[in-house]
């Protein structure tokens, strides 16, 4: 009775763990739902009409409404066709740049190398910002305000640099044994690149496009500025306009935040690690 | 005709040439290895595409537009150069003095507790012991991060509205309605609402930062100290913040540059007021340009912010790379 009745320490030590781990579950799984409340929010909003949205501010209340998501749909659809006409061809244009451009500056030896690689470098430290105003005029010089290259340009230009810098790299670690295998067998350098370089950068080839499409997605002041046609708004600016037609309609409004959000959260759900690799993209970079 | 022998033969022969090419090109590439800097026009065509693009939509640019400062610029009127004029009145531009203090409050917010929260957090997490709850935590903390930026500013723009807000109606529901205010349209609260744009700020990079950093310190370390007796907390603060360094000053980097770039909510929800209580520096450029025409001012606000932005980063990377010879030498 007496050896019953005291507890063993180990199980003591071990019951302690185990809230300890309880404990700490419960707190992360707490801040998680702290930082998702205002997308949960979100997401039963725009389920609910304006009566429902006035009578049950918190809940859920049935049936649900989807004439919100109509509503949403028919005045943001446009702005879903021209970014994703912006993301496919700003991520064709910055693969085929990184990749051309990273083999030829990671494989070759030529008068110069090192400074081009450094010039594009530097552009890394150079604030969007610093080009905004002059990169307004030269686009209204070359007559592109208001088209759909405004976009796009620009934003090649400034998600190539990165592209560059991590195909340089990745190029850089493939084993030296492999080209100079492909040179005895007589390859070319075209051969070298279509055969070898192209296939084996497939992983940093969806890191890349995952971080432009993000970056591109969330691009705001650049397509604000330079675009007046409602239809050749992108996603970010169009929900900015979006928001001002439908002020005080909150169930509509979300529905379109919900809208904006989908593919992205698409992406972050089937190709997480390529998005997460996208996001921490820069830091590879700046580490060094 | 050639018999079967000679057949035989010539094809060894053939292979036996092709043998010494091969072992030629073999030597070829070895002995290259120290290889001469070439001149290979192939290649500059190659690289064309790339120069070209950057060249005109950004080199360019950034250069016009440290010419530009020293112009007056407006559209339809020839350009006038003024030399220091546009500096000198940036020198008495309080509006674009007062949004440096915004940035310096922004600065000093990024870089405390949108630091303490993200660590906090992933100590939290590296202390779970299963690692599929791991993974699965890991997913659910870093989820908002799938949010378009837009959307997160909206959506906080909805939590302080004055009358349906979701704070404002949390506040009157457990009785507090005496705190309940129009949080953005407050100039005392208006930067501080900003600031707390999707708290608690875990799904951010320096959660990445740290993540990866603690991972990669590698097990042992930890153990040794826990059998050594080492507490969670003083393992914290001798073991995992200075095995952080690296990654701490990688962030104070980036915030650097992030940072000074500060504006998009201030934009969307505030457009800088109210009494330009959330004016921020590239409000204030596109302010200048957009809607006071003065694209020569706007050249030399933007350049300062630039240069500005230069210099610290150099600065920044200068003192880092001093420190990181000096951890390499113990």
């Amino acid at each position: 009775m007496s050896v019953l009745s005291k507890p063993n320490p180990r199980v003591r030590v071990n019951q302690r763990r185990k809230t300890e781990q309880r404990i700490l579950i419960f707190s992360l799984g707490f801040l998680a739902f702290l930082g998702l409340f205002p997308y949960i929010f979100m997401l039963l909003t725009s389920f609910k009409n304006t009566q429902q949205f006035v009578d049950s501010y918190w809940g859920l209340p049935l049936p649900l409404s989807f004439e919100n998501y109509a509503a949403a749909w028919g005045q943001t659809k446009d702005y879903f066709v021209t970014t994703f006409i912006v993301v496919g061809a700003t991520i064709a244009a910055t693969l085929l740049l990184g990749l051309l451009s990273g083999f030829i500056l990671s494989r070759f030896v030529f008068v110069g190398r090192n400074f081009l690689f450094t010039c594009v470098g530097l552009l890394l430290m150079v604030p969007w910002i610093a080009a905004l105003i002059p990169l307004f005029v030269l686009s209204k010089d070359l007559k592109m305000l208001n088209t759909i290259w405004v976009l796009i340009v620009p934003m090649i230009a400034g998600n190539a640099v990165l592209s560059v810098i991590l195909f340089k790299n990745f190029i850089d670690s493939i084993p030296q044994e492999l080209f100079d295998c492909a040179v005895v067998f007589g390859a070319s350098g075209p051969q070298i690149f279509r055969y070898i370089v192209v296939p084996l950068s497939y992983p940093i080839v969806g890191t890349i496009s995952l971080l432009t499409m993000i970056n591109v997605w969330n691009e705001f002041f650049w397509p604000l500025l330079t675009v007046t046609d409602d239809s050749l708004r992108t996603i970010s600016v169009g929900i900015s306009f979006f928001q001002g037609q439908n002020e005080t309609d909150y169930g509509a409004l979300m529905a379109g935040y919900t809208l904006a959000s989908i593919p992205l959260l698409f992406l972050f759900t089937f190709l997480s690690k390529h998005f997460l690799a996208g996001i921490q993209g820069g830091l590879s970079v700046s580490d060094k | 005709m050639l018999t079967s022998v000679e057949r035989f033969m010539g094809t060894n022969f053939r292979l036996l040439r092709g043998k010494m090419a091969i072992a030629e090109k073999v030597e070829k590439v070895k002995k290259n290895k120290p290889q001469r800097k070439r001149f290979k026009p192939i290649l500059y065509l190659g690289l064309a595409p790339l120069f070209i693009t950057l060249g005109l939509f950004s080199y360019y640019p950034a250069a016009n537009g440290l010419t530009r400062a020293f112009f007056d610029w407006r559209f339809f009127e020839p350009s006038v150069f003024i030399g220091l004029e546009n500096f000198r009145t940036m020198l008495g531009d309080d509006m674009w003095w007062e949004s440096f203090k915004h940035i310096f409050i922004v600065f000093i917010a990024a870089t405390t507790i949108m630091w303490a929260l993200p660590l906090l957090a992933v100590e939290m997490l590296i202390s779970i012991r299963s690692l599929r709850t791991q993974h699965i935590l890991r997913t659910l903390l870093l989820f908002p991060l799938a949010f378009p930026v837009i959307v997160t500013i909206y959506m906080w723009g909805f939590i302080y509205h004055p009358n349906r807000g979701i704070l404002n109606t949390a506040l009157q529901a457990v009785g507090l309605d005496s705190l309940a205010q129009n949080w953005l349209g407050d100039p005392n609260t208006a930067l501080y609402s900003l600031l707390f744009i999707s708290f608690p700020w875990i799904a951010s990079l320096p959660f990445f930062v740290f993540l990866t950093g603690l991972q990669n310190i590698g097990t042992e370390v930890f153990e040794a100290a826990a059998i050594d007796g080492c507490s969670r907390m003083k393992r914290f603060f001798l073991i995992d913040m200075p095995l952080l360094g690296r990654q701490f000053r990688l962030l104070f980097f980036l915030a650097t540059i992030s940072v000074l770039q500060f504006g998009t909510s201030g934009y969307v929800l505030t457009s800088g007021g109210p009494d330009n209580a959330t004016m921020f520096p590239i409000l204030r450029i596109i302010g200048v340009a957009f809607n006071g025409g003065d694209w020569g001012y706007a050249a030399t606000l933007s350049s300062t912010l630039f240069i500005l932005t230069l210099a610290l980063s150099t600065v920044i990377l200068f003192i880092s790379r001093g420190e990181k010879q000096n951890v390499r030498s113990l």
